[in-house]
């Protein structure tokens, strides 16, 4: 093993106890002295390899000009760290959260930069360790919304790891950083999986779920045409608008509430379970229905609505070990 | 995207400016193709960024590649140095790179490219012009960079070179302390040095017309500040060479070995004698002759370890003067020397030619000789023979024959100094008197706005030094019989007016110099270049601890490291006091302290807060007392109150009430005081 390799873990857990001393997880961070770090770049460090060469040449054709430039040089950089520095200076970031997302998708945390009114901040970059760079600058308004990107893995609560916001500004030699944790999370629901609703154990004898049982009753809306439809169910008046080959659906208003179950999906294992389940209340909330959600130990009642629907997302997603 | 790697479109025209302004000096340099080869690669990176030519294909790029080089390598195989080669293979890599400049890295790598061929530009000139174009390239390479990171709304032309331009005027400060200060080394290791085939200034050869050719030219030889009092114009000969050595026609130095600087060293001489009288000090700044000798006046000693005097007196360096070359000079004007002259010299200094070619110069010699008393009065005679003879001082003379001082002596009797030098030894010579041809300058003119000397191209002269028995060696002029005026009012009183005279200088400001105005503008842009070169170019250990020890005293060289230390130190705290402002508290503390900075204006004019007078009686109190400021200080007075009382809105009237403080500020101040709050934000 790589002794690098085996120093590493435990050079990084000292650096996240360290900055955690430092830069305390809090909602709203002000960025100064002590907050910011700040070190020369690569292409920095490549001027300065420019100046000594110029330098040296100064010396050995004794050429006094020269000597102005690599000092002219020198004194460039060492005012750049100001600059940079400075770009980051009394910049506040606020964590405004994200909205919830399905496990797999990327969370967009939104934070909020703000700015001194005697200072901007130009060509920000900010994102979360190894992901894409968000950039923003804060010029003319007062506030600035950035999005920042996070990819999530697993449904739960994604608490969003430290933000790295950066400039190069205003040559590209220096680099200042800082790590702050805005205390953020997003919630992240399952990722909806299809399946057919099976019977329930002693409830209704249908293959399909009662509720959007297809029917010939009520009108339910316009749906793409396959093989097999009746023709007496085609949208003629659609087709003849040049709005392609339609089918009208009718449902029958069988039965307008449902209960999901975690009983429902008996010998497939829990996540799936969970999957099928944000399906179900994902179609069943666009029907004109009332559902409720049964999970071991919580039971949510019939209802309908936005509101109803998140409740009953966020219990998939933070179910046992949901939170993380 | 990974926006590291995306260029900003504005960039490319700030990379083509500043690659376009450092490579301009050195395109009439360059050969031709080459320029040329240049001039297409910018042209055709400009057609790729407007999309009407891709980038060159990988073939195309290796041919360009493996033709350039080994046609560089032929076209430089011929000058010795390798330095021109080397510049022109790094501004051809420059431009080449720019045609496959895609990335951020590539730019990168050609604005550090940039910034080396700006110092390239001062190998071959340091000039004043030079150092205001490496300026405004430095600011032009600097914009290019603020470009490369500025990707966003307020990137433009002007928002650009306007942070450029502030960024280079903060560095400006420091990078002068650091000239200053920084310790000068001693070249690391010799370098070549790019060696101009066109040699000025007076050569190692005299033959007829040779220095009249000079008299075409109003360039600067070198100039000169004298410590003290600067001595008359016919005391100012300036000894470059000895030439001793005739063979009818030309003279040379005697023996080529000593030419080299092996045998110079060898042969090395330093005045070991006493000297005589007052030393004359003095400075002289030497513009490049690619000639490995300098000029000073009779009997120089010096410090200088880079400067050699050999067995004539005249000094030697060690290698061509190919850049200004600064020294510092005592000479002691009447010092004999050679009180002895022992074998060797002597029988150099009686050569002639083997055949004698002119008989009647011969018999002109034994003749006045032998009515002659001694050997100097032997020489007043010929120059009274100059002097009473129809001799003619004159920048054209004809064409001399075979028998060169016999034609000139007896049948044109016209010629300029080199003529009347060498007929006058020759003379000497014939008669048994030790004699020489010395070249150099003579004479120069005053500046009188800084009161240095500047000795021209047109002050090339030839003179004659004869030894005499008990005195040494003598300085003889033998053009002052003939055109007394050339020594006593300088060369160009008497030439002005004769075809030829600064015939190669058409455009020279020297030719102007009866206009009154242009004379004086001529005078101040030298006397400009003059300082530049003094304190500037040649800036040098001495003179800095010659800085130094004013400032400190004696302990200057300890005293050194610790004034760069606090001078760095002190900079950095001053540029962040400026630029980071302190520290920053909230907008409600921010507005106190405003209303604190107007309250301390108000004291000062006699309107002092009382203790425990509210802002609203104490605003309504100066209304009574001024009404001319009764409108503006209730406007600040509520927007404070708002500011500190409510909670909402607080950023724009934040930058009202600031606005409205600095109004009623500047009203109240001083003049002098209005324009520090103006100028300084600090303060405001």
């Amino acid at each position: 093993m790589n002794p690098i390799d085996a120093v590493k873990p435990w050079f990084s857990s000292r650096v996240t106890r360290w900055l955690e001393r430092r830069i305390p997880a809090v909602n709203e961070v002000s960025l100064h002295r002590k907050n910011i770090f700040i070190l020369p770049t690569g292409p920095g460090l490549f001027f300065l390899t420019a100046t000594s060469l110029i330098f040296v040449t100064a010396i050995n054709y004794v050429l006094s000009l020269a000597f102005g430039l690599a000092f002219l040089m020198v004194s460039l950089f060492i005012l750049c760290i100001l600059h940079t520095f400075r770009n980051l200076q009394h910049l506040s970031l606020r964590g405004v959260g994200a909205e919830p997302v399905f496990a797999g998708e990327d969370a967009v945390f939104v934070v909020l930069l703000g700015r001194q009114p005697d200072h901007t901040h130009e060509m920000l970059e900010l994102r979360f360790p190894k992901n894409i760079w968000s950039q923003s600058d804060i010029l003319d308004n007062e506030q600035e919304r950035v999005k920042v990107f996070l990819p999530s893995t697993r449904r739960g609560l994604l608490q969003a790891p430290r933000l790295t916001v950066q400039t190069r500004f205003p040559l590209g030699l220096w680099r200042a950083w800082s790590n702050v944790d805005l205390a953020m999370s997003c919630l992240v629901y399952p990722l909806p999986q299809a399946g057919p609703l099976p019977r329930l154990v002693g409830g209704s004898t249908s293959g399909k779920p009662e509720s959007v049982k297809t029917g010939v009753e009520d009108f339910h809306g316009l749906r793409a045409y396959q093989t097999g439809d009746s023709l007496k169910q085609i949208a003629w008046k659609n087709l003849a608008r040049g709005q392609g080959l339609k089918v009208k659906q009718f449902v029958d208003a069988v039965d307008d509430q449902l209960m999901l179950d975690w009983e429902m999906f008996p010998g497939i294992d829990y996540e799936e379970r969970l999957s099928r389940l944000c399906h179900w209340v994902l179609t069943l909330a666009q029907q004109d229905i009332d559902y409720g959600l049964r999970l071991p130990g919580v039971e949510f009642t019939l209802g309908r609505g936005d509101a109803h629907r998140s409740k009953l997302l966020s219990a998939l997603a933070l179910w046992q070990g949901g939170a993380l | 995207m990974d926006r590291q790697a995306h260029i900003p479109r504005l960039t490319i025209w700030w990379m083509l400016g500043a690659l376009a302004l450092v490579v301009a000096p050195h395109l009439l340099r360059l050969p031709f193709w080459i320029s040329g080869l240049i001039v297409t690669c910018v042209v055709w990176r400009i057609l790729i960024f407007s999309g009407r030519l891709g980038f060159p294909n990988k073939f195309l790029k290796m041919l360009i590649v493996f033709l350039a080089l080994p046609l560089t390598v032929v076209e430089y195989r011929g000058s010795g140095a390798g330095l021109d080669a080397a510049v022109c293979l790094l501004i051809l890599g420059t431009v080449f790179k720019l045609l496959e400049m895609r990335q951020r890295r590539d730019m990168l790598i050609v604005v550090s490219l940039c910034y080396v061929l700006t110092m390239v530009g001062f190998i071959y000139s340091q000039t004043i012009i030079a150092a205001l174009h490496a300026l405004l390239t430095f600011i032009v390479i600097t914009g290019a960079l603020v470009t490369l990171q500025r990707d966003n709304p307020r990137s433009s032309l002007n928002n650009n070179g306007k942070l450029a331009l502030r960024l280079v005027a903060q560095a400006i400060p420091l990078a002068i302390v650091l000239f200053v200060l920084v310790p000068r080394i001693a070249p690391l290791w010799t370098m070549p040095v790019p060696v101009s085939s066109s040699k000025t200034g007076v050569t190692d050869e005299m033959s007829p017309g040779n220095i009249s050719r000079l008299s075409r030219s109003a360039e600067l030889a070198f100039r000169v500040s004298f410590e003290n009092d600067a001595p008359t114009q016919d005391q100012l000969y300036w000894r470059g060479l000895v030439l001793d050595f005739f063979d009818g026609r030309t003279w040379r130095r005697a023996g080529s070995a000593f030419q080299s600087y092996e045998m110079i060293e060898r042969f090395q001489n330093r005045f070991s004698g006493e000297r005589q009288g007052e030393a004359l000090r003095y400075d002289i700044i030497l513009e490049p002759t690619q000639q490995s000798w300098i000029y000073a006046l009779q009997l120089a000693d010096f410090d200088a370890s880079d400067i050699l005097q050999d067995r004539y007196f005249t000094l030697h360096t060690d290698k061509p003067v190919t850049q200004r070359f600064r020294y510092k000079m005592r000479s002691y004007l009447n010092n004999e020397t050679d009180i002895n002259l022992a074998g060797v010299l002597r029988a150099r200094a009686l050569q002639l030619p083997e055949q004698e070619a002119n008989p009647d110069s011969h018999q002109l010699a034994q003749t006045l000789r032998a009515q002659s008393s001694g050997d100097l009065d032997y020489a007043n005679r010929v120059m009274r023979y100059f002097r009473e003879q129809p001799f003619y001082y004159t920048l054209t003379p004809p064409e001399l024959g075979a028998a060169s001082i016999d034609d000139f002596l007896f049948n044109s009797q016209q010629g300029f100094c080199e003529h009347y030098a060498s007929s006058f030894v020759y003379l000497m010579r014939a008669a048994g008197v030790p004699a020489r041809v010395v070249v150099g300058y003579q004479g120069g003119e005053v500046n009188p706005f800084e009161g240095y000397t500047m000795v021209y191209q047109y002050n090339a002269h030839a003179w004659a030094e004869i030894w005499l028995e008990g005195q040494g060696w003598v300085r003889m002029d033998p053009t002052a019989a003939v055109a007394p005026e050339r020594i006593s009012l300088g060369v160009q009183a008497v030439l002005e007016g004769q075809s030829g005279f600064l015939e190669d200088s058409r455009f020279s400001m020297m030719r102007f110099r009866n206009t009154e105005w242009l004379n004086t503008l001529r005078l101040r842009l030298d006397a400009m270049d003059y300082a530049w070169n003094r304190w500037v170019v040649s800036y040098d250990e001495d003179l800095q601890l010659q800085l130094l020890e004013a400032i400190f005293g004696d302990k200057a060289k300890q005293a050194l490291l610790y004034a760069l230390g606090v001078s760095i130190s002190l900079f950095f705290m001053i540029a962040a006091f400026f630029l980071l402002g302190g520290r920053k508290r909230d907008m409600r503390d921010q507005a106190t302290r405003l209303y604190l900075r107007l309250l301390a204006d108000l004291a000062n004019v006699g309107l002092r807060r009382q203790r425990g007078e509210g802002p609203l009686d104490f605003a309504n109190r100066v209304a009574q007392d001024r009404p001319d400021i009764a409108a503006d200080m209730t406007r600040v007075t509520t927007l404070y109150v708002c500011m500190t009382y409510a909670e909402d809105r607080q950023e724009e009237s934040f930058g009202q009430l600031r606005e409205n403080v600095l109004a009623l500020r500047l009203r109240l101040s001083s003049p002098w005081r209005r324009l520090v709050l103006r100028s300084i934000p600090a303060f405001r």
